[in-house]
């Protein structure tokens, strides 16, 4: 009876401890979406929140919510001030900066986001170009819920591979490990269209340059193995052969995508770091615009040196660009750190090291299949 | 601790009774030999009640009966007209004249009396303190109809009626062998109601036959009206909400559990069979995955076996994903949620709960009333309050699909009781899950799982064959193996002779 009377006991003490867990109830919650950040007069933060309400008419609408404050999370108070409904990030699923914020820094930003245990980690991270208030003001013809416009419009070419993944996990380990920059995609809009136009590349949590999205498919190729992804490139007259010159003067514009590549980076010197990077690559012919005949063996045999030779100098085109803007987003000082002992590797050392960083390109590439297109 | 309790003061109430009995003086339990005191005797100890038959042949017999107990063209046929034609004068000589094949002779009032009270008639002869008891009772019973609360496509359509004899007739007629032992023995101080034990000598455990034994006989009770009540109390634990012991309708379902080493429970008056020891994973597990294909078997018991789990924990998770997770919910459905919940006026704890009531009150509505409204009282409850809830705005319709899914998968149980239960231990998690959303959850299902695991049925594990773990009687749990990789009878109840079958194909050539 003791035993029960116990029971009965801790019972009761759980029920009038109801009080203590904070209820969000669906519909009496503001849902952000989508949050922007701009840089503001006097080191201000403006932070354009999308916010999905619903009203009891059955429809639920966006509400765009601009405060300013010297924090985010002072901004969030303002802008629950503004807000019939209790304001929750929990659904965040992409976050905007303003170029001028990345300059600026957005280790603060991804620091705040990474500490709150609502916010997800696989909410996508971009940058605007310009600010990122007017981008989302503006009032589109063709688009409700731009929140959910701008997250399926990253997300659908991060998950086709056309982008590097930049979730706020990614982004923070890029941040964090030394040897290794972040990088980000750049949206902007051209009239009623907002477009990923850019790669954005960072120093540590600075943005320093940019890549246009068909380099991108570099950096990807360098950075990571991967599946998927289609590449548009022109072959010029120093890649081609006589025999493939014939009927193409001004270069052979053709397209293909990549079944698989396997990609192998190794040190090979560590004074001056010089690295062997080892790219073999299956693809795809999708479109050639050319009289070449894709059946004769010869002639793919010649298509696929001169693609090589093409895409060995565009990497190295790229590698060069991003040494000189001083990002590191293919990596190569993780591989340098985990290939040297006792390196003691800090991030500034590496940096330093990266601009005398040498890469001797070497690609393996075989088209293994033309002809079916989808 | 309570029911050792109460089983002690049982105990000793029945001592105290035997006592009293041995107590009294002999004489007085001995029939008396003069007709008239005899008479008197009976009328006496059966409180002259307006049913009870006594007839005198002349010159000495007198005959007591009670009406409509006994079959009255067996009576006219083999007692009466042989009585007229050769009045016999002892006991003995009668015994070996009359043609009945139920033929007792006694001198004690009691056995004369209880025996009396099953359709028996009482043959006195005036100068003997002997009674001649000619058993002749009716055969009222019920028919013989499929089992209506557990239904089956394939297999056998018989289930037990009410009559104890039939229903022991029944599974004489599955298991011809006389290694079915059937011991009987009487139950209810009052009632005085037949009970039988049932077990396969050779495979049922012999300890386990003995302790099931023990807790029958030690049951002291005025009236066992139906075996559910006796399941109750014989098994392990009486205030667990999940039984521990099966029962069944179905003859084939009996029979099964008797041939894999189980002990069955018969009673007097009851349609409804005990087994046991029965794991909690069996209660799931219907009679007709035995006559399935076996891949279409497994199928359909992993449909069961999501739908406990789907029965028990979409309503919460819906409750704590609105109350407190809104970051879990995906994306694509956080729109059309939140729209059909923008009307409600209450916290979906107490919306859910709503629901849930109303659902409750249906099936019980549905259950108590005769079965032509029962089908008026679905289609009201349905379609009538689903949709006004809807319009009137009290619920979300997103809640009405997952409210009535839960209960659909609570009725795939094969045993009504489990299914019962499934329905109830939703309520508890509903409320924690309005407390504190998945934390609450988990808490519910923390204790259900303990509760589950201290569990035994008969002493045997309940939560066997996943633990303990029993890795080849894993062959026949939530799926069903072909029958050639279930050749060994589940070890849970413990078999003598665990061989079920011999593994070899039966067809060699094919293999």
């Amino acid at each position: 009876m003791k035993k029960l009377r116990y029971f009965i006991i801790i019972i009761l003490l759980f029920v009038s401890l109801v009080g203590c867990a904070e209820t969000k109830i669906l519909e009496r919650i503001g849902v952000t979406t989508l949050v922007g950040y701009d840089l503001g007069d006097d080191e201000m933060v403006d932070t354009t929140a999308i916010i999905r309400q619903v009203s009891p008419e059955f429809q639920s609408r966006v509400e765009i919510i601009t405060t300013k404050d010297k924090t985010s999370k002072g901004t969030r108070i303002k802008a629950n001030l503004r807000s019939s409904k209790k304001i929750q990030i929990g659904q965040m699923r992409i976050v905007l900066f303003g170029d001028d914020v990345a300059k600026d820094g957005l280790r603060y930003y991804t620091e705040t986001l990474l500490e709150n245990p609502a916010v997800s980690n696989s909410l996508f991270m971009a940058v605007v170009e310009g600010r990122t208030q007017p981008l989302l003001e503006y009032k589109y013809e063709n688009i409700e819920d731009i929140g959910q416009h701008i997250f399926k419009l990253v997300e659908q070419n991060i998950t086709n591979e056309h982008l590097i993944s930049s979730t706020l996990h990614e982004v923070a380990h890029d941040y964090d490990s030394i040897g290794m920059d972040m990088s980000m995609p750049i949206l902007k809009r051209d009239k009623e269209v907002i477009a990923i136009t850019d790669v954005a590349l960072f120093k540590r949590d600075k943005m320093v340059g940019k890549l246009s999205v068909n380099d991108s498919f570099y950096l990807k190729l360098v950075r990571n193995n991967f599946q998927s992804g289609m590449l548009e490139t022109v072959l010029t007259k120093d890649d081609l052969t006589s025999s493939l010159m014939k009927n193409s003067p001004d270069g052979i514009p053709l397209v293909f995508d990549t079944v698989r590549t396997v990609r192998d980076v190794k040190l090979i010197n560590q004074k001056t770091p010089e690295f062997d990077l080892h790219i073999k690559m299956n693809a795809r012919l999708l479109e050639i615009k050319s009289d070449i005949n894709t059946g004769d063996p010869k002639q793919i045999a010649a298509l696929e040196k001169a693609i090589k030779k093409n895409l060995t100098r565009e990497i190295s085109r790229v590698i060069a660009y991003c040494q000189e803007v001083d990002s590191d987003v293919f990596g190569f000082g993780e591989v340098y750190r985990s290939s040297v002992r006792n390196s003691n590797l800090t991030h500034e050392k590496w940096h330093e090291m990266y601009k005398e960083m040498k890469v001797n390109v070497k690609i393996d590439f075989t088209i293994i299949r033309n002809g079916i297109f989808e | 601790m309570f029911k050792n309790k109460f089983k002690l003061s049982l105990s000793k109430k029945q001592s105290k009774v035997e006592s009293d009995r041995d107590g009294n003086e002999p004489k007085e339990n001995m029939i008396p030999s003069a007709t008239n005191s005899f008479i008197q005797a009976i009328k006496d100890a059966t409180h002259n009640p307006s049913d009870l038959i006594v007839k005198s042949i002349p010159p000495n017999l007198t005959l007591i009966f009670i009406e409509n107990l006994v079959d009255e063209r067996t009576l006219n046929d083999h007692i009466l007209n042989d009585l007229y034609k050769k009045p016999s004068e002892s006991p003995e000589l009668m015994k070996s004249l009359l043609s009945i094949p139920l033929l007792n002779i006694s001198n004690l009032l009691d056995d004369a009396l209880s025996s009396m009270m099953t359709g028996t008639v009482i043959i006195h002869i005036d100068g003997y303190s002997q009674v001649v008891l000619a058993n002749i009772a009716t055969r009222e019973t019920r028919s013989l109809s499929a089992p209506e609360n557990e239904s089956q496509v394939i297999g056998s359509q018989v289930g037990f009626n009410e009559s104890l004899s039939t229903n022991v007739s029944l599974v004489r007629r599955y298991i011809m062998n006389p290694d079915l032992c059937i011991e009987k023995t009487k139950i209810g101080k009052r009632t005085n109601t037949s009970v039988s034990l049932l077990f396969m000598k050779g495979i049922a455990s012999e300890e386990m036959v003995n302790t099931l034994r023990q807790r029958i006989n030690s049951i002291d009770i005025d009236a066992i009206i139906d075996s559910a009540a006796l399941a109750e109390m014989i098994d392990d634990n009486s205030l667990s909400i999940f039984p521990q012991m099966l029962l069944t309708e179905r003859t084939d379902k009996f029979c099964d559990g008797l041939m894999n080493g189980k002990l069955g429970v018969l009673v007097d008056g009851s349609s409804m069979a005990i087994i046991c020891p029965q794991s909690f994973i069996e209660f799931f597990q219907s009679r007709e995955d035995q006559n399935l294909r076996w891949q279409i078997a497994s199928f359909l018991r992993i449909l069961r076996f999501s739908a406990i789990f789907l029965s028990v924990y979409l309503t919460p998770l819906y409750v704590a994903a609105l109350t407190f997770h809104y970051e879990v919910i995906p994306q694509a459905f956080l729109v059309p949620l939140s729209e059909s919940r923008a009307l409600v006026p209450f916290p979906p704890v107490f919306e859910a709960l709503l629901l849930e009531f109303i659902i409750e009150l249906l099936r019980e509505a549905g259950a108590r009333l005769p079965t032509k409204i029962g089908q008026t009282i679905g289609i009201v409850g349905g379609i009538v309050i689903g949709t006004a809830a809807v319009q009137a705005g009290i619920t979300s319709n997103i809640l009405i699909i997952i409210i009535a899914l839960s209960a659909l998968a609570s009725f795939t149980s094969p045993s009504y009781m489990m299914g019962n239960v499934i329905r109830i231990i939703r309520f508890p998690i509903i409320i924690l899950a309005g407390f504190w959303g998945f934390y609450g959850i988990m808490l519910a299902f923390c204790f259900i799982l303990i509760h589950l695991l201290r569990q035994s049925s008969l002493g045997t594990p309940y939560t066997a064959p996943f633990y303990p773990p029993r890795l080849k009687d894993w062959r026949d749990s939530i799926i069903r193996a072909p029958f050639s990789y279930t050749s060994k009878r589940p070890t849970s109840s413990r078999p003598v002779d665990d061989e079920k079958s011999n593994p070899e194909p039966v067809n060699p050539e094919k293999s």
